[in-house]
């Protein structure tokens, strides 16, 4: 994961190795189409941006699909095997950045690790007020399921719904503060983690 | 090398299979003599009387003679390939053929002392196609692009892949069914669109895809003004003879990206067929004590509970008739209230289905601007009755929904010949990715609805001193544990370097490409240089077996295939030459004597070639100038038939 990010174009390497000229993206010469791995680079940097909470969805997408147009195996049809084999890895990078970047919570984990905070397996601390309320939660979850009481389902979806919604915004509210300093980025671990037992919770529903 | 060498679209359906090609003028299905572009996916094995290798019949000969050749006639293997026998307890009541369970999780049909696999008989069926292919085009064809049901699963896939490679086919990519007829959909919409505001007729001429109607696409909108205006969600909905799939897809200009998908890979037409036949045992056991369960009868059962359903898709009421020997005969009329209520229930399980793919893509109904249908089983009128109340909207019916999968496959095979370079598909993995972990849990490495190629890495170690083999069970779908979900097979790293226990850290990359097939590779790290570990897959076929069934059945199919062919081709001798005759008795004075004489003189010739030419190009040929020799003579009998009425 890039650590510096203050260099968010640093990475693009100057020129193509495979035909010397200039190159507008870590992953894919314009030119030639050959292709770089580009492993060492961030989400944001592969998608041409700052590292930010606060993304245009569109401006994401189309990005996306620019990349994906060069690099999907597809456009690799009768290339060497390792060839289309680079081509499924680039192309993975990018799906998975386009995943990250698009979804609010995968987001904010990413942009917090990669300023400096911990991860979810280092840091693993949840709200005891959460965890006794997901109990509950739970419970009333089994029951409802067992005796198909769809009235009651219907409530407990709302309510986790509702605890989703205000969990997010604090998710935003903090992530939008980073790097912050080390209080601000436990707060927010906190919270993820938090979601995380929320978004079980829907599962289930 | 042709730069443009000609990639075949197929789709090897359950019931039916089509094979088409695209060219400068867009995609063709590819049609046999009669214009059907279906081949039933059926064959039929007769043991050779002298004691040789079996004959084998193919499509519609071998579907015509099932009830007659009950225990040797395959059908629906779709349902089995890349199962194993606990997969399909649930189906074997109910096929003709005996099953068998193979090594390494894989089953067997057993007709008489010979067991096949289902890549085998899959791959007659696909050779099939293939030669029909090259019989039109004039030119041997080597690489196909496949549809599978998105549903399908990594062994199925790689079973179809097989199958394809034993067809003497480079399976160039696996791609989804719902997909498929998407990038039909989605071109034939575009293509109408560009031809001007005026909805285009529907090009009807064989061999076309009938256009659809520009059905106003951007139809009021609530998005924001910068969201593309060309951008269109569109769900597809495709019920075939086995198996179901929905997609949700958006579909902006040539981006074809799937959202999310979900399935059943057991639930089709067959399903429905098979509620008509237990009603049927069911009061033939009532009324007359009688359990009709014989090979032949469920062969029998098959047919007649299929032509029950497609009756009942046209009228209120069906009869059911069977004669049961002894002077017994069970008879009753079936309304289509009835058949409804049979089937309820299975139709019910699709909506459920299309209400999971709509949540994973984070939409409800009413985001949803077009619902495509596809598949024979949408012909169906409870079918879209229930999808036009779940989506709030009347359904897309205007393609030939047997048609649609085979032609989005050519469309697909045409980007990959880098003829239609500006189409892009992206699709997701159906099913989450996982593997085994301590106490049968599942450590879940990739979710489904993931976009394809993806890719997830995980370390593992070893637990005793000095071992030098780890194995991992990979395991796909979405329960908690390991036994609930499909075992992919326990995958071998083998080569690790000798270590004390916990040590050596072996990072195994997973990756599901653009086939929806998982590769395996691993390395280890500690010992400095990023030793290669060697993975051992433990499921399907072996390489070996895959060589082996490609090696013999290229004699085996070409018999058949010139058998099949001879059959059609004889029919259709015998058919040409009676109307001929008919002609003859009816019109026949309106022609010169020397004429008439001729003509007889012609049907007795063709007549004599087919009972004995071995050539069936010759006869191919001779029955194309018989066809124009009697033109005229076909011209006064349609005159005649029309001043008649």
């Amino acid at each position: 994961m890039a650590s510096n990010a203050n260099t968010s174009r640093g990475t693009v390497p100057a020129k193509c190795v495979s035909c010397d000229r200039s190159m507008d993206s870590p992953l894919f010469c314009a030119h030639c189409r050959t292709l770089y791995p580009a492993d060492d680079v961030s989400h944001f940097e592969l998608f041409g941006l700052d590292p930010s909470y606060d993304l245009d969805a569109e401006v994401i997408r189309r990005t996306y699909l620019n990349l994906a147009r060069a690099i999907h195996p597809d456009r690799f049809p009768r290339a060497a095997e390792e060839v289309e084999r680079l081509s499924e890895r680039v192309s993975a990078r990018v799906n998975r950045a386009f995943q990250t970047l698009s979804d609010p919570v995968l987001r904010a984990e990413y942009l917090l690790e990669m300023l400096g905070g911990k991860s979810a397996t280092q840091d693993k601390n949840v709200p005891a007020e959460v965890l006794s309320q997901t109990l509950m939660l739970r419970e009333e979850i089994e029951e409802a399921k067992a005796s198909d009481d769809q009235e009651s389902l219907g409530r407990l979806r709302a309510q986790v719904g509702k605890l989703c919604e205000q969990t997010l915004a604090g998710v935003a509210e903090l992530a939008r503060r980073l790097p912050g300093d080390e209080v601000c980025r436990q707060a927010l671990r906190a919270k993820l983690n938090s979601m995380k037992y929320y978004q079980k919770l829907l599962e289930q529903l | 090398m042709d730069e443009t060498e000609t990639i075949l679209g197929i789709d090897l359906g359950t019931t039916f299979s089509l094979v088409a090609y695209a060219d400068e003028e867009g995609p063709h299905i590819i049609r046999d003599e009669t214009g059907e572009g279906r081949l039933p996916s059926v064959i039929g094995v007769v043991p050779s009387p002298e004691g040789g290798k079996p004959r084998v019949t193919i499509g519609w000969t071998a579907r015509n003679h099932a009830v007659e050749n009950p225990r040797a006639t395959v059908y629906s293997i779709k349902r089995l390939i890349g199962k194993g026998m606990d997969d399909i307890r649930q189906e074997l009541p109910f096929l003709a053929y005996a099953v068998t369970a193979g090594p390494r999780d894989t089953v067997r049909v057993e007709i008489e002392e010979d067991r096949y696999t289902p890549e085998e008989i899959s791959s007659v069926i696909l050779r099939a196609l293939r030669e029909r292919a090259e019989r039109h085009l004039g030119r041997a064809v080597r690489k196909a692009v496949i549809t599978v049901p998105a549903y399908f699963d990594d062994a199925q896939r790689q079973a179809t892949r097989d199958a394809g490679q034993a067809a003497g086919l480079e399976v160039v990519r696996i791609i989804n069914e719902p997909t498929a007829a998407a990038l039909a959909y989605g071109i034939g919409v575009r293509e109408a669109l560009e031809q001007g505001a005026a909805p285009a007729p529907a090009r009807t001429e064989r061999g076309h895809v009938s256009l659809p109607q520009p059905t106003c696409p951007q139809g009021p909108s609530d998005k924001p003004a910068n969201a593309s205006a060309a951008a269109q969600t569109v769900a597809v909905y495709d019920l075939g003879g086995g198996t179901f799939d929905v997609s949700i897809l958006r579909i902006e200009r040539d981006v074809f990206q799937v959202l999310s998908t979900a399935g059943d890979t057991h639930l089709g037409g067959d399903d429905f067929d098979r509620e008509i036949i237990k009603l049927v045992q069911r009061e033939v056991q009532e009324q007359f004590g009688l359990s009709i369960d014989s090979p032949t009868t469920r062969q029998a059962l098959r047919g007649f509970a299929e032509a029950v359903k497609i009756r009942l898709s046209e009228q209120e009421q069906a009869n059911l008739e069977l004669d049961l020997g002894d002077n017994r005969s069970y008879h009753r009329t079936i309304t289509r209230n009835e058949f409804e209520a049979l089937i309820d229930e299975l139709v019910e399980r699709t909506l459920v289905l299309c209400r999971h793919a709509l949540r994973d893509a984070g939409l409800s109904p009413e985001d949803v601007e077009q619902i495509v249908l596809v598949g024979g089983s949408t012909r169906i009128p409870l079918v879209r009755r229930r999808v036009e109340a779940a989506f709030g909207r009347p359904p897309y019916t205007a393609l030939n929904p047997d048609e649609v999968v085979a032609i989005g496959a050519a469309m697909q095979a045409s980007v990959l010949s880098g003829a239609a370079a500006d189409m892009l598909l992206l699709d997701v993995t159906p099913l989450s990715l996982g593997i085994e972990t301590m106490g049968g849990a599942v450590g879940k490495l990739i979710v489904r609805n993931t976009t394809i190629p993806c890719r997830a890495t995980e370390m593992f170690t070893t637990f005793v001193d000095g071992q030098t083999a780890i194995k991992i069970k990979v395991l796909q779908g979405e329960r908690e544990l390991a036994a609930d979900c499909r075992a992919l097979g326990e995958f071998e790293l083998r080569g690790i370097p000798a270590m004390p226990a916990g040590l050596p850290k072996v990072e195994v990359e997973f990756l599901i490409d653009a086939n929806g097939i998982l590769n395996v590779a691993a390395r280890e790290q500690r010992s400095g240089k990023q030793a290669g570990i060697q993975v051992v897959p433990n499921h399907g076929l072996t390489r070996d077996e895959v060589a082996r069934i490609t090696r013999e059945s290229i004699e085996f199919a070409r018999e058949d295939i010139d058998a099949h062919r001879r059959i059609d081709l004889v029919n259709q001798v015998e058919f040409d030459t009676h109307k001929a005759e008919q002609m003859l008795a009816k019109v026949g004075d309106q022609l010169k004597r020397a004429q008439r004489e001729r003509i007889e003189r012609d049907i007795a010739a063709l007549r004599k070639l087919a009972a004995e030419t071995q050539d069936l190009d010759e006869l191919h040929r001779a029955l194309d100038a018989f066809g124009k020799s009697t033109l005229h003579l076909a011209e006064l009998g349609i005159s005649a038939a029309l001043k008649d009425t």
